[in-house]
């Protein structure tokens, strides 16, 4: 069980990292290309930054979700860390509380 | 009495909250549709009056957008638009001319290189002009500053102040011109990517869709969470 446990964890850490580093480039990186540069037309792959930040966001959701319901969190702690998946900085923020939570 | 009202005000709360991402998703699904169908317009060579593929009072509809068009009128002012980016990708600065039609409502066309605006000196206000082009979207950023002479962007919205009548949103880029039954012999401007040339976007609204969505399975789930000890 508390292996299971520690599988859902690292799940979780792996997505919210994840999540985490692509909406930073989809801030720091895809925004400025496209509303400040307007530089999509010589640079059509920066479109992949928020397409895998639509996918990986539900991925991101679904850990969040098996972390939550397993260590028995409140269903106001599962929607925070469903929305630390949205803010920059949050997502990273939210693994190391669940580490430091549940490790 | 308390609790059946308790539970009756979260099912309306869920009810309502799934219902929004649900048509969130629908709106990001037509959105991802309208992409599509912009790029089966292009093979479309039926040529369209102006008056049936668009209004001076509304937007251009989407289905109008590339579409071949005729219009009839007179110039009458001639602006310079620079930087702009053909169909194959060159920047030049194009020669636009505000055409008049009936007297009372106006469309942009794009006649063709600013440099060769002086190869048709025959064309004049008092002329009355046919032509035949392909209708496009108003043009949303800045190339360029924005003067009496030129203009910053191809969009109408620019010249409200200077014109007394009603303006058509988007422009012409035109393909031919005929003056007293003669064509106007001067290079024409390829028409631009309609979608910025970035493809890939269908899918960005693809995966919105599958987010609204799965966010309606949330909240519908949400009632049924219980935490057991």
């Amino acid at each position: 069980m508390a292996k299971t446990g520690n599988s859902a964890l690292l799940r979780f850490r792996v997505m919210a990292i994840l999540c985490g580093v692509n909406l930073l480039l989809l801030i720091l990186g895809y925004m400025p290309a496209k509303y400040l540069f307007d530089a999509l037309d010589n640079n059509g792959w920066l479109i992949a930054i928020p397409i895998a930040h639509g996918y990986l966001y539900i991925v991101y959701i679904l850990t969040a979700l098996q972390i939550g319901v397993q260590k028995k969190m409140s269903l106001f702690s599962i929607l925070g860390l469903t929305l630390a998946g949205t803010l920059p900085v949050a997502s990273f923020i939210a693994e190391r509380r669940m580490v430091k939570k549940y490790s | 009495m308390r609790t059946v009202t308790k539970k009756l005000l979260q099912a309306f709360t869920v009810l309502v909250l799934a219902s929004i991402f649900i048509g969130l998703g629908i709106w990001q699904l037509q959105r991802a549709q309208e992409m599509d169908d912009q790029k089966k317009v292009l093979v479309d060579t039926t040529i369209y009056p102006l008056a049936q593929k668009a209004t001076p009072t509304g937007t251009i509809p989407p289905e109008s957008i590339a579409k071949l068009v005729t219009a009839e009128g007179h110039y009458i002012a001639t602006y310079k638009a620079p930087n702009q980016k053909d169909g194959s990708g060159k920047v030049a600065d194009w020669e636009v001319a505000l055409l008049e039609k009936d007297g009372e409502n106006a469309i942009l066309v794009v006649r063709g290189l600013w440099a060769d605006r002086l190869t048709n000196p025959e064309i004049v206000m008092s002329k009355q002009i046919s032509l035949t082009g392909t209708l496009m979207p108003k043009q949303n950023d800045d190339r360029a500053a924005n003067t009496s002479s030129q203009l910053s962007r191809l969009d109408s919205s620019i010249l409200v102040s200077s014109y007394p009548g009603q303006l058509y949103d988007g422009f012409i880029l035109a393909t031919n011109e005929v003056v007293d039954g003669q064509k106007v012999e001067r290079a024409r401007i390829s028409a631009p990517e309609l979608t910025s040339g970035v493809p890939g976007y269908y899918w960005q609204h693809i995966s919105y869709v599958v987010v609204w969505w799965f966010m309606a399975l949330l909240v519908l789930w949400a009632p049924f969470y219980r935490r057991k000890d």
